[in-house]
């Protein structure tokens, strides 16, 4: 009925085009990644951060290449009496068998135990960033686009997660975790860092889905999402496809404002000991770095270091990212 | 180029197109105006639509136009049930779709389409054109998914685009091209009804006769009914055979296209039309003088009294103030709401709805008089109607009896 194919006709435009050259159109985001592939700085974080995904994937590969070995001290052999490694700084010169030298007392290696901790930053950041932004994407667009009690009911509820200190749950948490599961180590572990990942996404998603809901407030009002609606898209369908692309550059902002800040939380959780235990972590060697720095410095810098060389790769990076999706906040 | 399914449907009429498709009856949408606060109580109403009633027939067009703010898009949106009426009834093809829930209202989905204002907010900046055109046809599975793209370039080349750029995001298009893609995305589920909202309000002048042209096209060819939008007399003067002029959320005057371009009955819509260059008058020389209309469109909120244009016309009267007028057919395809609708400078010196309303020439209600049981709120025309020429015979010799009372120094009987 109506419109038969074959019956269509060429109603001709003399309405100039805009644009003739390339047939095929770029997408928003395609541009915005161009704009960053042209960033210099940007490429040099990328490059830094890649270097860490790579020590963080490959951590035991490199341990097996350096010949090091993780909690492979023996207190007895590796140390002397005043509890200072028996080989490498602070006392010995530079070598190979140990190039971040060992731990005092333990003789664990401190190279083995510097890879792993980038695996535990690494992973638990972007575990944390992943979760909270998928909670907030669907808390956001699910308030922005429900109207009366359910808006208001998940805007109490951001305003609550919002007022809890994230560093008293966290410490509070802490020692509950222990005494229950304190009889089994072997699950402990487990819990606790279920238990930080658990804490870390759920005081993580309220600023997104903040925006987002705000986001979706202006842009339901638009005459594409009236258009949708007027088709009969379903609502799923209206949130996840006509909304959700127009909401890359608030989502792209904040996951690159989560990384950094997850990986400093981490290692700072664990330096106040109540983040993993049993996995190294760089946040632990600090702790344990801490009261030897004055004889023994390189044992606090190397995990400051790397700290320090991921969060600010990565921040540096989000910035880019933020210029490059969103042109209007550009300085 | 008769499609034989429309050929074939139910034409009850010579195929002139007689069958209301759309008819709308007592339209009412009243939107809560809520105070600020954590205790949000409904403190009144903006009466945005306040009991409209038209039709639009089989493949016709009917234009409804009145300043913005009026009510107009609210009345498109209700009929393409992105809002829901406070009351009233609204019937597609004889079946009401005022109550339907979203899912019994899905299958319609594909009769009522609409084309939006903006071409820069109704095309999602996030997908390409092939998208936005093959969503419906998608949602809808109007064709195997293998065929949308084939048949997205149909429907690109039907609104006059180059199918190959059906990859392209809509930034990449000028307005006037935009307004073509969201016409080819309402064409994409073979609409029997299109809300055209001001279409071309947002465009450039030189384009405007082009998307008007290609609508006009599309009607023609599709025999799709239009119920077109717009803010002022002149974009639907070449487009719709009928034209409904709002004023506040009511219909104030609703004609066919010559009797209202020609000899309108209402302050309002001779206003309105004043401002409109005339080609025909100026050809000869005349000039029609510009009716310039004082103050604000009052607010919805609180609408005047009676007469809701009173507060800006001209003529308003005790009567105006106390009775609201009724849409009173005074022709055969002729309905207006003024208690003193006449030509320009020819309006009548008495009420001409006394009867309809049972009240006396001021308002009072008349005591046994029962208001006329005309359907003052039926959708489209009746044969008989309230002949303006009688009247007036009638009500000369009222004002002349008046005339001739007053100098006795006592009221007519009606006035004690
Ligand atoms: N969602 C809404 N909530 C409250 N008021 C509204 C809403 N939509 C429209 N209105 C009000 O209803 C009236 C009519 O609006 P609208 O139909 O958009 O007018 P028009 O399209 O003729 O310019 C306006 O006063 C407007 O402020
Ligand atoms: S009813 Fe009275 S106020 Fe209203 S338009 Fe007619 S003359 Fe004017
Ligand atoms: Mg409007």
């Amino acid at each position: 009925m109506g419109i038969q194919p074959t019956e269509l006709v060429v109603s001709n435009t003399d309405e100039p085009e805009v644009k003739s050259q390339d047939v095929a159109g770029r997408s928003p985001t395609q541009i915005a990644l161009d704009r960053l592939r042209h960033d210099k700085i940007a490429m040099v974080c990328l490059a830094v951060v890649a270097v860490f995904v790579l020590i963080a994937i490959f951590a035991p590969l490199l341990t097996d290449l350096f010949g090091v070995e993780l909690e492979g001290g023996d207190p007895v052999t590796d140390t002397k009496a005043d509890s200072f490694p028996a080989i490498g700084p602070p006392d010995y010169g530079f070598t190979w068998e140990a190039p971040l030298g060992l731990e005092p007392r333990t003789g664990n290696d401190l190279l083995a135990e510097w890879f792993y901790g980038a695996r535990t930053s690494l992973g638990v950041a972007t575990f944390a960033t992943v979760a909270a932004t998928l909670m907030g994407i669907v808390i956001g667009l699910v308030a922005g686009f429900a109207r009366g009690w359910l808006d208001r009911v998940i805007a109490f509820v951001i305003d609550i997660f919002l007022s809890l200190p994230f560093i008293l749950v966290a410490l509070a948490l802490a020692p509950i975790i222990v005494s229950r599961f304190g009889a089994q180590p072997e699950r402990l572990e487990f819990v606790q860092l279920c238990a930080l990942l658990f804490v870390l996404s759920v005081f993580g998603w309220m600023t997104l889905a903040r925006l987002i809901r705000g986001e979706v407030l202006s842009l339901r009002e638009r005459e594409f999402v009236q258009a949708a609606r007027v088709i009969g898209v379903p609502t799923r369908s209206i949130l996840f496809k006509e909304l959700l692309p127009n909401l890359v550059a608030p989502i792209v902002v904040s996951i690159s404002l989560g990384l950094p800040a997850f990986v400093t939380a981490e290692a700072g959780l664990a330096f106040l000991g109540i983040g993993v235990v049993g996995i190294p972590s760089w946040g632990q060697t600090v702790n344990r770095a801490v009261e030897f720095f004055s004889t023994y410095p390189l044992f606090l810098y190397a995990p400051v270091v790397g700290i320090c060389l991921l969060v600010i790769a990565l921040n540096l990076l989000g910035d880019a990212v933020r210029d490059a999706f969103d042109p209007k906040t550009r300085r | 180029m008769t499609q034989p399914e429309v050929a074939a449907a139910p034409a009850s009429t010579d195929g002139s197109g007689q069958r209301p498709i759309l008819e709308v009856t007592n339209l009412r949408k009243y939107f809560p105006v809520q105070s600020a606060g954590v205790i949000r109580r409904t403190i009144g109403h903006v009466q945005a639509v306040d009991g409209v009633s038209f039709q639009v027939e089989q493949g016709g067009a009917l234009g409804l136009v009145g300043e913005s703010g009026c009510g107009k898009s609210t009345t498109g949106r209700l009929i393409t049930r992105l809002l829901d009426p406070t009351s009233g009834s609204m019937k597609f093809n004889g079946r009401e779709i005022g109550n339907l829930s979203n899912k019994q209202m899905l299958p319609l989905r594909k009769e009522i389409q609409m084309i939006f204002q903006d071409p820069y907010s109704s095309l999602n900046p996030r997908h390409t054109v092939g998208t936005i055109v093959g969503t419906p046809l998608r949602v809808h599975k109007m064709v195997p998914d293998k065929q949308v793209l084939t048949r997205v370039k149909e429907l690109l080349e039907v609104v006059g685009l180059n199918p190959e750029h059906y990859n392209r995001y809509p930034s990449e298009f000028s307005g006037g091209q935009r307004q073509r893609i969201g016409v080819a995305r309402a064409l994409a589920l073979q609409p029997k009804v299109l809300v055209a909202d001001e279409p071309v309000s947002a465009l450039d002048v030189s384009i405007q006769a082009q998307v008007v042209n290609l609508l006009q096209d599309v009607q023609k060819e599709f025999n799709i009914a239009f119920l077109f939008i717009a803010h002022d007399l002149a974009v639907v003067r070449h487009f719709c055979p009928d034209v409904a002029v709002m004023y506040l959320g009511k219909i104030v005057e609703i004609a066919d296209r010559e009797t209202l371009y020609a000899r309108p009955h209402h302050p309002y819509t001779q206003a309105l039309l004043s401002a409109v260059p005339d080609v025909k008058q100026a050809a000869i020389g005349g000039r029609r003088e510009r009716i310039r209309l004082e103050g604000d469109v009052p607010s919805p909120v609180n609408p005047p009294s009676g007469c809701r244009f009173r507060t800006r016309c001209w003529m308003a009267q005790d009567i105006c103030a106390k009775q609201e007028p009724p849409l009173l057919q005074i022709g055969p395809k002729h309905k207006v709401a003024c208690h003193f609708a006449g030509e320009y400078g020819a309006m009548p010196t008495s009420p001409i709805t006394l009867d309809a309303l049972g009240v006396d020439q001021h308002g009072t209600p008349v005591s046994g008089a029962a208001p006329s049981t005309e359907d003052l709120i039926k959708p489209g025309f009746s044969d008989a109607y309230t002949n303006l020429e009688t009247h007036k015979s009638s009500s000369e010799r009222l004002v002349g009896d008046r005339i001739v009372d007053d100098p006795k120094g006592e009221g007519t009987a009606t006035e004690k």
